[in-house]
């Protein structure tokens, strides 16, 4: 059979614009999915941030109207004013995120280094000990604390809120950072002991530096979880003056027999995601690493 | 930047929050807990008694309206309590029972002011002879009405319904308005609000809803069974949105506020509630009816203020009692603010003489009643209550005496305990 061999002969440019238009085809299909999806994630904020500026009424409407007919800070202001005022409620927050931040680094980095690195008895089994607050709904355990820091005079205290807080986070901030130093090469660290480096001076010097977005991912988690705790920062807290801002936004919308304030409940909400998406930006190149450490060997 | 560089940073950035958020602290004399909301009210006469008292100031906290119980029981075991406590009327018996508040028959028996305070605030608040609490910013439900879309509909606007048959009647026409305009609305999935407004038109009819004691029979009367039914009715022929059926309170005030709701039980703080939001709307009140012309009843609601057991300023929390029960205050902290007063008497005032519908609401106090009962939250207000039930498989359901049965039966077990 004398028939003629098609080859994969050198591509024409005709064939060349046909690739580079389904290359362009594709790009654009995947870029109008992205900005779909986008969207989609987008829309409650914008909804939100619609329902915040229009007059409380016309938010409240049955049906709803999705575009604000007028506009109007009075949601805001009433936000702003309400109890005690914003700023109260935000310094309380951020003094409390700040201290849980604080007793979550101190406390589980030496933890996380001890069980990564150490041949310590039974370590398995004490970190499943360490991860069972994770198991237990901690609503349960909110009371007895209650009455136990009511006796140490630590209720009311942002103090004692952020020690509350510490201890929701501990679990998961532990597995992290284990994690964390687990993935550092073993190395790294033999190199240090060479060159004469003290457990404690290879800590600092060689470990620290390679955990930072570790503990990064956990200071992120820590704030975000301390900034929107809501049971405990009501029971702790009896003051006005102390409570925190998940408190203050249940508050600001409540009417009568649960009747919903919408307009000021989308102002609040706006303004408490705010330091959030702040810190996340902030701290995002670090996070994505932080939270994989350890995750693939 | 080197690692130590950003740690220093990082820590000094924590440490000026922590800081500054220890700045924020102010000392008061006094504290008082306020459900959130009746913290509206209760804030003009905690304003009133700090312009005059700069000696001993109040400071208010407002806890979330369904937080209060669990906060206020903790509070007491753990001994930290605030000086004085504004919550809803009806956890009254609950809290005296359970030895939570400071007896206050002693000092309030010889006040004459107290004695002119409505009768179901006195009720509420005494147990085994001894009284625990004094009225503080009352409310009552009513029935409002859209003047507007009963113009449009060919009603008189003047006139508000009087029978249930005649709000199924004028539901009716309004509906046939067509559009998003309904003839009805009620908050189907919210307990407390139907307690509030739709057990009073039973309550008119004679029925007796829930039992005092073991043994007495709950959702008594040929009331609960007539209002029912009518609502069921008026729910099949579409008068109510289908929304209703899911509203846990969201839409309670707001529905009607919207403008196309012709006819809504609701409260007497909706009066300045709608002058201010939408004061566009024109809309007139009366009390809520039961089936034949002339039955009415309305519940009391509202908050009464008590002392909390281990209150550090009992003294001066007992002066306050005093004084928020004085003419002066009953009429320039509430009256004044459209709120009724809790003694019926000055419900005849010059704050009231342009606000008729203002008027309206303290009748509706004098033919009010508020049921003092153990486990109203059981019994009622919990979103699995028997309560609840009854209403949504009697009205979203059809079955009116199926469901009437199997709530009598939870309730009978329930107070049992």
């Amino acid at each position: 059979m004398t028939g003629t061999v098609t080859t994969p002969a050198h591509k024409t440019p005709a064939d060349e614009n046909r690739i580079a238009g389904q290359n362009n085809l594709n790009g654009y299909l995947v870029g109008a999915i992205a900005v779909f999806i986008g969207a989609l994630m987008l829309a409650p904020l914008v909804l939100s941030f619609f329902a915040s500026i229009k007059p409380s009424a016309e938010a409240s409407a049955v049906p709803p109207s999705y575009l604000p007919h007028s506009f109007s800070l009075e949601n805001y202001d009433h936000v702003l004013n309400f109890g005690a005022g914003l700023g109260t409620y935000v310094g309380n927050s951020l003094g409390v995120a700040a201290f849980t931040i604080i007793f979550s680094l101190v406390l589980s980095v030496p933890a996380g280094f001890g069980l990564a690195r150490f041949n310590i008895p039974y370590k398995e089994v004490l970190f499943v000990i360490l991860l069972t607050p994770l198991m237990i709904p901690y609503q349960a355990l909110l009371t007895p604390l209650y009455f136990m820091f009511a006796k140490l005079g630590l209720a009311n205290t942002l103090f004692g809120l952020a020690i509350v807080h510490t201890i929701l986070q501990i679990p998961f901030s532990v597995y992290l950072m284990r994690n964390a130093f687990e993935s550092v090469p073993r190395e790294l660290e033999e190199a240090a002991v060479i060159d004469g480096c003290s457990t404690f001076v290879s800590f600092r010097r060689v470990f620290l530096p390679l955990v930072f977005p570790g503990m990064v991912t956990v200071t992120l988690f820590a704030f975000i979880a301390s900034w929107n705790e809501f049971l405990a920062a009501l029971i702790f807290m009896n003051k006005e003056t102390s409570f925190t801002v998940p408190i203050m936004l249940v508050s600001v919308r409540i009417g009568h027999f649960g009747a919903v304030d919408w307009g000021a409940l989308q102002a609040g909400i706006l303004i408490s995601i705010l330091p959030c998406a702040l810190i996340y930006i902030f701290l995002q190149k670090y996070y994505v690493s932080g939270l994989l450490g350890g995750a693939v060997k | 930047m080197t690692f130590a560089k950003r740690s220093s940073a990082f820590a000094l950035a924590l440490t000026t929050s922590t800081f500054l958020s220890f700045s924020t602290s102010f000392a008061a004399d006094l504290s008082m807990w306020v459900r959130a909301s009746g913290a509206g009210a209760a804030q003009h006469l905690v304003d009133l008694w700090n312009t005059g008292h700069a000696d001993k100031k109040i400071a208010v906290t407002v806890i979330p309206d369904n937080q209060m119980v669990t906060k206020l029981a903790t509070g007491s075991q753990a001994g930290d309590v605030p000086d004085l406590v504004s919550f809803d009327l009806i956890y009254m018996p609950d809290f005296m029972k359970a030895g939570f508040l400071t007896d206050l028959t002693a000092d309030l028996k010889g006040d004459p002011n107290y004695a002119g305070v409505a009768e179901a605030y006195k009720n509420i608040a005494t147990y085994d002879g001894k009284i625990y609490g004094a009225g503080f910013t009352p409310d009552v439900s009513i029935l409002v009405w859209n003047k507007d879309l009963f113009k449009k509909a060919g009603l008189d606007p003047e006139k508000g319904p009087t029978t249930l048959a005649e709000i199924h009647a004028d539901a009716t026409k309004i509906r046939a308005l067509g559009g998003d305009t309904y003839g009805y609305y009620f908050s189907g999935a919210c307990p407390g609000c139907n307690i509030f407004v739709t057990s009073p038109m039973m309550v008119a009819a004679g029925a007796k809803i829930l039992p005092a004691k073991a043994g007495d029979t709950p959702l008594d009367g040929d009331g609960v069974k007539a209002v029912l039914t009518e609502m069921q009715a008026m729910w099949k022929e579409g008068l109510i949105p289908a929304s209703a059926q899911a509203d846990n309170g969201a839409s309670f005030v707001s529905a009607f506020m919207s403008g196309n709701i012709g006819i809504e039980g609701s409260g007497g703080f909706m009066i300045s509630l709608l002058k201010e939001k939408a004061p566009n709307l024109n809309f007139g009140v009366t009390i809520l009816p039961g089936i034949k012309d002339g039955q009415q009843s309305a519940f009391v609601g509202g908050d009464v203020v008590a002392i909390p057991k281990g209150s550090k300023q009992a003294a001066v929390a007992k002066e306050f009692i005093h004084w928020e029960l004085t003419d002066e205050v009953q009429l320039e902290g509430l009256a004044k603010n459209n709120i009724i007063p809790s003694r019926p008497a000055l419900a005849d005032n010059k704050y009231f003489k342009d606000e008729p519908r203002v008027v309206t609401t303290a009748k509706a106090l004098g033919v009010g009643y508020v049921p003092w009962v153990f486990h109203f939250n059981d019994m009622v207000n919990s979103d699995s209550s028997p309560w609840i039930q009854m209403l949504q498989t009697a009205i979203f359901d059809g079955d009116v005496d199926g469901a009437i049965k199997k709530a009598r039966d939870s309730m009978s077990s329930i107070v049992a305990q």
